[in-house]
Formats: C-alpha cells, sequence, structure tokens
C-alpha cells in the first residue's frame, strides 16, 4: 500500500458575481499574480510538507488556462519538488502527450526530474482533458492517434540508443537523442489516469502500467473501473498487481466527524460549483463512440450534479470525518477497490492552509499507521517500490 | 417528388452510403451535405430528382459511410470526393454543396475544375474572413446552436435539440441510438475543420481556377456564417454571384426547400 499527497493547485479566490465555467473562457483577468504567487508557494510547501509526514509520494497533474488547477506545467513543479524532497517519489499524473511537439520533450523533462530527484520520478502520461483542445486549439479527433504515438516515440527515447530517426504519421524527427537519460532503467514507473475509457483500460492492462481513476464519480463507478481493469489484465493473461491500481479521492480529517463537516463543506461546494463547471466538455472524436457509451453511463453520477452533502456522504465523493471515520471508510475501499496505491485529495477548493495542514497530519498520525497495518501483504514505502515490469 | 434510393459504393477509403434518383438534366446533380449528414428524405432533393439524376453521397463518418480513420484533412477530403466521382464514373457534373458541403465543392472545383459544371454553394465555410468570424458550432449548447442553424423555432430539428439539450446534465437519460450518429458526424467535421476552424488558409488564393458559373446564396437568417464570406467567395470566382434567401437559417435547404429548389434550377439550367 502506498500513500500519495495529490496537490491541483486550485484558484481559490474566484469573484462571487462570476458564474460562468472555469475552464476555456473563465476570463484570465480574474488571475491575481500576487495571489498566484503565494499560492504556488504554499502549495509547493503542502507537497514538501508530505514528505516529513511519511508519504510515499506526493502528485502533480497538467491542466490548461482554467481557474480549477494553476499548473500548466506540472514539471517546474515537479522539478523544484525533485530538489526539496529527499525520499517521496514525484508523480507526474501527467503530462498530456499530445500537447508536446515534438513529444521528445516529454522524454527530456522526465529524465531531467528523475536525474535531479535520484530516480524518484513517477512518469505520467495522460491524453489531455476536453478542455485542453479548446485551450491548445488542437484536433481531438487525433487526440488517441497522437497520444499511442508520442508515448511509442518517448519510450523508445528512453530505451532505445540514440541518435535514432523516428518517422510517425504525427511526429516525424531526424535526430532524437535524448540527453539526459533518466536514472530509473529500462524507465521510471508509468502511471495513466483515466476515466473509464476502454481504449485506455485496454492500454495499461497491455503495457503493465499502473492504472490512476480520476474522481469526482459515485463510488460504485470506481467499483466498475477497477473491476474492468482487473478484466483487462487477465485479456492480457495475467493477474492486476495492487500496485497497478490507485484510487484518487478528496480526504479532510479533523478532531471528529461534526468538526470535519464543519470546517470542510464550503470549501468542497466551492471546488464542486465553482471550479469543476466545464471540466466535463468532450470534444469531437475525442473519445471513440464505445468508449463515449460507457462513459454517458457514468455521467449522471459526475459531482457537478450533486446537491446535498447526503449524496456526498453516500457516493463517497470525499471521505471526510474523524480519523477512525477515515480510517475505517478508507480501509473497506481499499479492500473493495483492490487498490494499492492510494491518491488522497488533502487541499481542496477554498480550503485554507492551517485545515490542510491539520488534516494531513491527522490523516498521516492517525489514518495512515493504520492502514499500513491493515494491508502490510501489498505495504511498500519509498523508492523501495519495484517497479511494475516495463514494456517490451 | 422523386424518392431517392439509398444504395453504396466502394471507394479507397471503404464503402460510401450514397442517395441516388432521378433523371435528365444537363448533368448529374452531386449533393454535398453539410455537418449535420442530411441527405436521407430530404425534400429538396427528391424535388430537384424531379428533373435530372441526383446523387448523394456521404462523407465518411456519416451515415454508415467507412473510412475516417483515413481522412485527416480537408485535402484528403477532395480527393475522396474526386475517388466518389470517377468511381461512380461521373466525368462532370453540377455540384449543390451546403456549408461543409460548399467548403467541399470549392475545394473540389479548384483543384479539377473541369470536373464542375455548375455550382451552388449554400452558406458554405472554407474561407477566413478578417472581422467575420464563423460561429463556433463546436462544444455549444444544442439550444444555442437551433437558433442559429434554423430562422423557425418551430422547425422539428429544432425542436428536437432543444429538447435533447434539456438532458444533458444527465446524458445517460439519451438513448444512445440518438447519439452515436451526432458524435460520428462531429468527428468527422472536426477532423477536417477544427484548426483550421472549418476554413483552408490556401483555399481563397484558389478560387481564381474555378471555371464553373457559380451561385452562393446567403440565408440572411444565418446564424453561422456571415454574409462577407458568400461575398468573399463571389469576388475570388471568375463567374459568381451572390443570392440572398429570405426567412431561412443556416440549414435553409432543409428549412426552405422549395425556394432553394427554385434557384438551383434557375442556375444549373433544364
Amino acid at each position: 500500500m502506498r500513500f500519495f499527497s495529490f496537490h491541483l493547485m486550485p484558484y481559490p479566490d474566484l469573484p462571487a458575481d462570476y458564474d460562468g465555467p472555469a475552464w476555456i473562457t473563465c476570463p484570465n483577468e480574474l488571475f491575481d499574480p500576487r495571489l498566484g504567487g503565494d499560492l504556488y508557494n504554499r502549495y509547493i510547501d503542502e507537497l514538501v510538507y508530505a514528505e516529513e509526514l511519511g508519504f510515499d509520494g506526493v502528485c502533480v497533474n497538467e491542466h490548461h488556462q482554467n481557474a480549477y488547477g494553476i499548473m500548466p506545467s506540472p514539471n517546474l513543479i515537479a522539478s523544484i519538488l525533485a530538489r526539496l524532497t529527499s525520499r517521496v517519489r514525484i508523480a507526474v499524473v501527467g503530462n498530456a502527450l499530445p500537447l508536446y511537439d515534438p513529444p521528445t520533450r516529454v522524454a527530456e523533462e522526465f529524465a531531467m526530474i528523475d536525474c535531479i530527484s535520484g530516480g524518484r520520478l513517477i512518469a505520467g502520461m495522460v491524453v489531455g482533458g476536453g478542455p485542453e483542445y479548446y485551450s491548445f486549439s488542437l484536433n481531438p479527433a487525433h487526440a488517441r492517434e497522437r497520444f499511442a504515438e508520442a508515448h511509442e516515440l518517448i519510450l523508445k527515447v528512453w530505451t532505445e540508443p540514440g541518435p535514432f530517426e523516428y518517422i510517425g504519421k504525427h511526429y516525424k524527427l531526424r535526430y532524437v537523442n535524448s540527453w539526459p537519460r533518466p536514472i530509473q532503467q529500462p524507465h521510471p514507473e508509468i502511471w495513466i489516469p483515466g476515466v473509464g475509457s476502454l481504449e485506455t483500460l485496454e492500454f495499461v492492462a497491455r503495457h503493465r502500467y499502473a492504472y490512476m481513476g480520476i474522481p469526482y464519480f459515485h463510488i460504485s463507478v470506481f467499483e466498475r473501473m477497477f473491476a474492468m481493469m482487473r478484466e483487462a489484465c487477465r485479456k492480457e493473461g495475467y493477474e492486476a498487481d495492487p500496485l497497478q491500481l490507485g484510487w484518487l479521492v478528496p480526504v479532510f480529517v479533523a478532531e471528529t466527524d461534526e468538526e470535519a463537516r464543519r470546517r470542510y463543506e464550503e470549501h468542497f461546494w466551492y471546488f464542486v460549483r465553482r471550479l469543476l463547471p466545464g471540466i466535463n466538455i468532450s470534444p469531437p472524436g475525442y473519445t471513440s463512440v464505445r468508449s463515449t457509451e460507457n462513459i454517458m453511463k457514468n455521467a449522471g453520477t459526475f459531482a457537478l450534479n450533486l446537491d446535498s452533502w447526503d449524496q456526498v456522504v453516500e457516493g463517497q465523493y470525499a471521505i471526510v470525518g474523524s480519523p477512525e471515520t477515515v480510517t475505517e471508510l478508507l480501509a473497506a475501499n481499499v479492500d473493495r477497490l483492490g487498490v494499492g496505491n492510494l491518491l488522497g485529495l488533502f487541499q481542496l477548493g477554498t480550503l485554507p492552509a492551517a485545515d490542510t495542514k491539520r488534516s494531513l497530519e491527522l490523516f498521516a498520525g492517525e489514518v495512515m499507521p493504520k492502514l499500513r497495518a491493515t494491508f502490510p501483504g501489498t505495504q511498500v514505502s519509498g523508492a523501495d517500490v519495484a517497479t511494475p515490469a516495463a514494456t517490451s | 417528388m422523386t424518392v431517392l434510393a439509398p444504395g453504396t459504393v466502394e471507394t479507397a477509403v471503404g464503402s460510401i452510403e450514397l442517395h441516388r434518383g432521378g433523371s435528365g438534366g444537363p448533368a448529374p446533380l452531386l449533393y454535398l451535405h453539410s455537418a449535420q449528414g442530411e441527405a436521407p428524405g430530404m425534400v429538396l432533393l427528391e424535388e430537384l430528382a424531379d428533373t435530372r439524376h441526383v446523387v448523394a453521397p456521404l462523407f465518411p463518418g456519416f451515415g454508415a459511410s467507412e473510412g475516417l480513420e483515413l481522412i485527416d484533412d480537408i485535402e484528403d477530403a477532395a480527393f475522396h470526393l474526386l475517388d466518389v466521382l470517377d468511381r461512380l464514373e461521373l466525368p462532370w457534373c453540377d455540384v449543390v454543396g451546403l456549408s461543409l458541403g460548399g467548403w467541399m465543392a470549392a475545394e473540389l472545383a479548384v483543384r479539377w475544375p473541369e470536373r464542375v459544371r455548375r455550382m451552388v454553394l449554400v452558406n458554405p465555410v472554407g474561407l477566413y474572413v478578417e472581422g467575420a468570424p464563423i460561429t463556433e458550432i463546436f462544444g455549444r449548447s444544442l439550444a444555442e446552436l437551433a437558433d442559429e442553424l434554423f430562422a423557425d423555432r418551430d422547425y422539428p430539428i429544432a425542436q428536437l435539440m432543444r429538447a435533447m439539450d434539456g438532458m444533458e446534465a444527465d446524458p445517460s437519460q439519451i438513448p444512445f441510438d440518438l447519439v452515436r450518429p451526432v458524435l460520428q458526424a462531429q468527428a468527422a467535421t472536426a477532423k477536417v475543420g477544427w484548426n483550421p476552424y472549418l476554413h483552408d488558409p490556401k483555399l481563397r488564393g484558389r478560387l481564381g481556377r474555378i471555371t464553373s458559373p457559380t451561385v452562393i446564396i446567403h440565408a440572411r437568417q444565418d446564424g453561422i456564417v456571415p454574409r462577407a464570406h458568400a461575398e468573399a467567395y463571389a469576388s475570388a470566382i471568375r463567374d459568381a454571384t451572390v443570392v440572398d434567401l429570405d426567412d431561412a437559417g443556416h440549414l435553409a435547404p432543409l428549412e426552405r426547400p422549395g425556394p432553394v429548389a427554385t434557384l438551383v434550377v434557375d442556375h444549373l439550367g433544364d
């Protein structure tokens, strides 16, 4: 069992009278650069603190032109973390490969972070969110093709001696020869986040990578998603290792259940009602028809449709409560979902620094040790983690 | 009214669905549909088929037409259309194209002008006109789009679009069989028109190569393509005029088949 602290780096100061989407067209006049500077530094501190508290890793991710997560370059943040930490895995979940042209840039920057951190990078690769295809004017009908080709190219960069020529459909490069190369051999552990697209699950299973379930759906959606992932692995002729499965979920711990809800609820609603609107836009051709059909089945349970705290609790959209309650809920879910990686979103929406810090401390002090004891079979820590088998 | 019969034609990218019927006329009439994929059961085509041979192929990704994975841009679309003409053994034809289909007609005519006798472009996209942007069609609410596509709020498709819009918060409530063709049509449109947005920067400079006398119909209530685009086509094509159509939105051939048929027949002749 591995524990990660995941940060979205949200913008907490959208004006009360702004009711538009947080994505694509959210006016950037609303971004206050001075506040932005304070936020980046605060959020980096929260991630660094996770190492001090005993987490196994920290996670950052990539989104563009939005207030939901002001981290267009997670690699910048990851490189700072590489220098400021010494033990935790640094998971970039991930780089949106089709947005990098040529994608050898990803291979280079990830190798840099792996070198600076002494081999602690987890290399996440993602197609990019639907809004990104508007923000980059990048053709969504080419998204999957570009992702597949970029992935193939990056793996070649890491595993085959350069210089070599790469001639694909989307990328034609005469001299591929990355300096630096990553410390981890044959390449860093690879994670792929997803929302249940069949193509993605099959891709992850085929390459024996790890699949990270993206939150904001009813818990039953995760159950189905991870079951589909295990099934996809079986079709490839092996049983999924729990470390190939990760569950990303908002977590908040306070002294008592009442105190937790009292301190957390308004910040959760800011996140759901102010930062999520616009995230679910699905541009044409972005997912295949069969995947869209599958994803649409879950759309009704998307967090944007939540009205009441009871629904949040019932669907476990966030795990909120005393250390005992949080331990109990997480233990039950980890067991049921069969996941070996727990990715906690500890800061969410407008949640202030002091509450985030206290929650992290209670989690690390009173929840994490019990969960580690409950799931000793998959207990692992920090850099000793075995890298899931490399691709062929 | 002459009913068109569905059929298929094998092309380099796969099997293509087409609708054809009627006979006579100075040349076969090729109808190129918009991003809506209209053609089956279309009143305009049934009227035109009374006096001429009409052929309406569906572009890859629309209806049962295969091969979208082999189309990457408007260049591929033009060569696909040439292939369709060859497979149908049409050495030349008249072309009527709506919106996306109008753009494709122009791309065909600039490359192989000898294959196009006369041409009618209805609210065509395909050009970039400074100060007169084409309205965003991707990622929009169906209710808003309905107002831009149709002048008549009560037109049945406009009503259906508004009804589906109300179900967007929980799309699992919409029967997937209704959604599938929409998704496919949008993906096909994105393939050729996402970026550059519904235009080909090289097209304007090539329009002078078109030899066919051309009419560009601009619907006065078109909420998608400003009139400046019709003017831009007309000024760059040697023999071209703009005709304004009243009481019609972007999808004028669906909404006002009678007046559009009259304009087409007037231009193409008997």
